[in-house]
């Protein structure tokens, strides 16, 4: 293996690491490709400490003679320090975790590697697909087909090989409106709404250009999405101010003129750089230990995160507003339509559709709207909020949506089948993991690397009977009814089991809810017995 | 004929209107009329006012806006007349109310004939009644409930539940005719080796007579948290050789090497008081050392309170709510409040007795002994024991109940007021939330008990101390809010609460994991509400129901246990271990969280 080289030093004795919570312990350390173990040498109550070093964000070494400590500090918030005897050991182990934690080739990471005992390789990866989901819709099946144009990924290689288009609309059609649109992303069916029969569409933005080119056959495919309705609502997730520039570089959005059945909305969302410096902001106020009267709470508005969920939720409000309410059609799209799109497709989906709030039902809703329509996971992810490295395409949208999630969650108690450990695990999961769902950037990349040959999936593993109990919540109750949520900044949260997750109260607190959830389990057990 | 008709018409749908208002025994029509409330959330709404002698209640006649309005006068601070009878534009002549549950009303009235005159007199006689030569409603109620509210809390009973009398300590009813200290209760626990002509001496050293006595004694270690008010040391540093004396005696009652005193001031304050003949201990007591715990005074508390209400009512601040919050400064008085507390909580569970005061004992020093025993004793942390708590630390002890929220008074200026009651069950709510199992009491007692800290409608809260309430005979002319409570417990429990006797629980004090009190503050917003919250309630009885079950038959289970195997006979309750590997009872004993 090429990891060896890396490793100059795989095992230390004599090294004391000290993690939150935890009293500083004494052991020995050990570096593989993947992770560093360390064992500590109690004879009793032995702990071992098993770390990806893929969750690893940035460290820091510090020489003092001839011995040396390394703090890393990983993207599931954590801080661990390592102190390691002999300068020569501590450089070589941090030269280890430097590299090893950030090698860009995505088939020497650990998902390929990842062989648990108790299961095999997955016939089928992932919970569905295009097919299945529009076979199990016989309402789409009078207006709506599955088109494959797209299955050698040629029209858009960031799409996967089925969607579903209206039924009017051939091939040829969604070939040329597909060159319409940046990427290729040409707009396809994402939420049927069967209360009202209207649907969400997604898109990436259109490519008019300075001199506003129009495309017949992009006109004739938003022309029938709405057939026999008198209009369809366009959210474009960028400020008119935006939209209006994105002209200059060869995009912009649907003219009144030409799409005359169509209203637009803008509300510009936070994206990109933006979110990923309000991230790094938020980690730094929730890190800072100093115990003076801290201006926590102007630190916590500074870092702007929780007007980033605002905006967020309060979008997708505005999207189950016109499809829910007042019954339209609605197209979403920002400029790439691989981030803020998906956000508020997926929001919207979990406050209308009662069918999205199991369990299940949420990991098949990320499955549709972030895996196969293509959130690129590896650049979104690549670093969290402690990288020194300098930014390129790092952006927490995941990570926001999760929190919207939990905020929903807070406020509908009882809406949704799964509990916030659910969130906190995939939250872990989309930075370091042993399973392949979050790599690559696409369903095309996926294939080519066979991720879904050779890799374990995620959303199944979570399905398994023990770990499906574990994150269910035991107040579960299904309601039709749309969860609206409020999004009054007095309505909003810090995400604490997230950010402060390494405090000793938010430990307590998710300690609690285990507690509860096990007696409501127990009461509901003892009571049908 | 048509002229009768129509009037008989209009006056049945008015009667109508106010046909569902139910009233309490006891309570009477005052007056009723048309009336326009301007709702700050629906706009200007018409409909019909009810004063009775307990509430104002308003009820919308328009079909497509329902609101209700069910306020009790004893909630209402202020009266004022709202523009006059030649006051141009829509909806300006009328009546402004500011209430102390942190809302205002605003009403409007037609300008022909005085319209407003009778109601605003009705009102302010009603809203005041103190101030009219009239009685307080509770004394006017004629509710029974099947359970007795006033005999919750027995001193005696509390003292011998804590282990009191003992070698160390004493009940003295020195104070049986409030002539040592005329705002403490009737009974008192003193160190055993006071005589009472030493209590007289040190009542002539500290404010008011408050001598430090004993509030809470740790079972284990037998230390003490006992409370008083400040030393009357003055500019001239006098010095009491009875007072040294006498705190050398609670040193010495569970033989603490150093007695902590710990003056709820700032430290400036506590010298500036000096001015006006108070002070703190100096040097002179040895074996003793002072902490300050920087809790500002009721002045600070009900500016900052303002302010709050300022921000959350009757528009919630949007673009920087955040740093509006913070600029008020109500959690980091919060916080200090309860990190005050956790330092006397803690100093008591490590073995060492503490004295704790302010300046008059009766603000500050009840917040921090009353948090501190919630820390510290879990039978505080149930139904009954938190209204012990409340009952003993706060209204046996003379938190001046009347002068702080100024119960039917109409000088709604009085610098005397401030919400100090209010922020000590901020910072039990703070509690609850950060240990969702440790308390058997749910938040809507804490929203109950804000409720009738205003509303007049129960004894529990009225008057300053004990000796003014015997005088007024509280306890034989109304009822108490614990009668309500108890007749319906259900209401009031929580549904995750696992008893855990042993455990001290320290909350963290950080302003990281303190949290706004929204369901409190920002309640008469109805686009901040919490949504759905009816399923959850509903939700949260049947777990309760599902829980109740769950122990019967848990005891069931036991008992036929029990009949074969005799060593589990002698556990009283189900949440003893039992050697069974059945999960539910390793539910109730895996839980000790080490701190």
């Amino acid at each position: 293996m090429e990891f060896a080289e890396h490793i100059k030093t795989a095992n230390v004795e004599d090294v004391v690491l000290r993690q939150p919570l935890q009293p500083p312990s004494r052991g020995t350390l050990c570096i593989t490709g993947h992770h560093l173990l360390f064992s500590d040498r109690e004879e009793s109550d032995s702990r071992q400490v098993l770390l990806l070093l893929r969750n690893i964000d940035a460290i820091e070494k510090r020489m003092s003679g001839s011995s040396g400590t390394i703090t890393m500090k990983c993207k599931d918030l954590r801080v661990l320090q390592l102190d390691i005897p002999g300068m020569e050991q501590c450089l070589n182990i941090a030269h280890s975790i430097e590299t090893l934690s950030c090698l860009d080739c995505v088939s020497a990471m650990y998902p390929f590697f990842y062989r648990p005992v108790d299961l095999s390789l997955p016939e089928q990866w992932g919970l569905s697909s295009p097919e299945m989901h529009y076979s199990q819709m016989k309402e789409l099946y009078e207006k709506w087909r599955l088109s494959t144009v797209n299955r050698d990924y040629s029209v858009c290689p960031s799409y996967p090989p089925a969607v579903i288009v209206p039924k009017s609309i051939d091939d040829d059609t969604l070939k040329k409106a597909a060159k319409f649109r940046q990427g290729g992303r040409f707009p396809v069916l994402c939420y049927y709404h069967k209360k009202n029969g209207m649907v969400i569409m997604r898109s990436s933005q259109p490519l008019l250009g300075a001199n506003r080119k129009r495309c017949k056959e992009d006109e004739l495919l938003l022309q029938a999405v709405i057939e026999g309705s008198d209009k369809g609502y366009i959210i474009d997730t960028r400020s008119m101010q935006q939209a209006q520039q994105a002209r200059m570089t060869g995009g912009g959005f649907e003219s009144k003129s030409f799409y005359d059945r169509w209203k637009r909305f803008h509300r510009q969302m936070e994206r990109g750089k933006a979110l990923q410096e309000s991230l790094i902001k938020l980690v730094e106020a929730c890190g800072d230990e100093s115990n003076n009267m801290d201006r926590w709470l102007s630190k916590l508005e500074n870092s702007k995160w929780l007007s980033h969920v605002q905006n967020a939720l309060s979008t997708a409000g505005l999207l189950v507003e016109c499809v829910e309410r007042d019954g339209h059609s609605v197209l979403v799209h920002g400029s790439e339509g691989t981030d803020c799109s998906l956000l508020i497709s997926t929001l919207a989906q979990l406050i209308m559709d009662p069918c999205c709030r199991t369990m299940e039902g949420f990991l098949g809703l990320l499955e549709r709207e972030w895996i196969q329509a293509r959130h690129p996971f590896q650049q979104r992810c690549a670093h969290s909020a402690y990288s020194h490295a300098r930014l390129q395409q790092e952006s927490p949208v995941f990570l926001l949506l999760l929190d919207c999630v939990w905020q929903l969650w807070r406020q509908f108690p009882l809406a949704l089948g799964f509990s916030e450990a659910l969130l906190l695990r995939l939250a872990t999961e989309v930075y370091a993991s042993d399973y392949g769902t979050f790599l690559c950037n696409s369903d095309q990349e996926r294939c080519a690397l066979e991720v879904k040959e050779r890799t374990h999936c995620l959303f199944r593993a979570l399905l398994r009977p023990t770990e499906r109990d574990y994150y269910s919540n035991p107040l579960y109750e299904r309601t039709e009814l749309a969860i609206w949520p409020s999004v009054h900044p007095q309505s909003l949260q810090l995400w604490k089991g997230y950010f402060l997750r390494w405090t000793q109260q938010v430990r307590h607190l998710e300690e609690a809810q285990e507690e509860i959830r096990n007696m409501v389990i127990e009461w509901g057990k003892l009571a049908r017995s | 004929s048509f002229r009768t008709i129509i009037p008989t018409r209009k006056e049945s749908l008015k009667m109508e209107l106010l046909s569902d208002v139910s009233l309490l025994p006891g309570e009477e029509r005052i007056t009723d009329k048309d009336i326009i409330y301007i709702c700050p959330f629906s706009g200007a709404v018409k409909g019909k006012v009810l004063i009775t002698n307990f509430r104002l209640y308003f009820k919308s006649s328009d079909a497509d806006v329902t609101v209700t309005l069910d306020v009790p006068l004893g909630a209402i601070s202020r009266v004022e007349k709202m523009g006059g009878a030649s006051s141009r534009g829509e909806n300006s002549y009328g009546l402004d109310i500011t209430c102390k549950d942190m809302r205002n009303l605003r009403f409007a009235l037609k300008q022909e004939g005085h319209s407003r005159r009778d109601i605003f007199e009705v009102l302010f006689r009603y809203a005041f009644p103190l101030s009219h030569g009239l009685p307080l409603f509770a004394y006017l109620s004629q509710e029974k409930y099947a359970e007795t509210g006033w005999t919750i809390y027995k001193p005696v009973e509390e003292f011998r539940r804590q282990g009191l009398p003992n070698n160390k300590w004493r009940i003295s009813f020195i104070n049986k005719s409030y002539d040592l200290c005329d705002t403490y209760p009737t009974v008192l626990a003193v160190p055993y080796k006071s005589k009472e002509e030493d209590l007289r001496k040190v009542a002539a050293f500290r404010s008011r007579g408050r001598i430090p006595v004993l509030s809470w004694i740790h079972r284990e270690n037998q230390a003490v948290i006992a409370r008083c008010s400040q030393p009357l040391v003055g500019m001239s540093g006098k010095r009491n050789k009875d007072d040294e004396r006498y705190l050398e005696l609670i040193r010495e009652a569970n033989d603490t090497t150093k007695l902590t005193i710990y003056d709820a001031r700032p430290n400036v304050n506590a010298v500036a008081n000096k001015a006006t003949g108070g002070g703190y201990e100096g040097d002179e007591y040895q074996n003793a050392e002072l902490i300050f715990l920087d809790i500002q005074n009721i002045h600070v508390m009900r500016e900052s309170q303002k302010k709050l209400k300022d921000i959350v009512y009757p528009n919630v601040e949007e673009s920087h709510w955040l740093s509006s919050l913070e600029s008020t400064h109500w959690l980091e008085h919060v916080k200090l409040v309860l990190s005050g507390a956790i330092q006397v909580a803690d100093k008591v569970s490590s073995g060492n007795s503490v004295v704790v005061h302010c300046s008059d004992g009766w603000d500050r020093t009840a917040q921090l002994t009353s948090l501190a025993m919630l820390m510290l004793d879990s039978h505080y942390r149930t139904l009954r024991g938190f209204q012990v708590l409340i009952e003993k630390e706060w209204i046996s002890f003379g938190h001046k109940f009347a002068s702080r929220i100024g119960h039917g008074d109409k000088n709604h200026a009085d610098q005397d007021r401030s919400p100090i009651f209010v922020q000590f069950i901020d910072c039990v709510w703070q509690m609850t939330k950060q240990f969702p199992t440790a308390f058997e009491f749910n938040e809507h007692l804490l929203l109950t008990i804000l409720d009738h800290l205003y509303s007049c409608r129960f004894g529990t809260f009225l008057y300053n101390c004990e000796s003014v309430r015997d005088q007024h005979e509280v306890r034989s002319k109304t009822v108490s809010l614990w009668s309500l409570v108890n007749s319906k417990v259900d209401m009031y429990l929580n549904p995750f609460y696992t008893p855990e006797s042993g455990r001290v629980l320290y909350p963290v004090a950080s302003m990281r994991h303190l949290e706004l009190w929204v369901a409190y503050y920002i309640r008469w917003n109805p686009r901040i509400r919490q949504q759905q919250q009816s399923p959850v309630e509903q939700r949260y009885k049947e777990l309760l129901a599902l829980r109740d079950e769950y122990l019967k038959k848990l005891e069931q289970l036991q008992l036929s246990d029990s009949s074969t195997s005799s060593h589990l006979a002698n556990s009283p309750t189900p949440n003893t271990t039992s050697s069974s590997t059945s999960t539910p009872s390793q539910q109730y004993t895996h839980l000790q969280t080490p701190l």
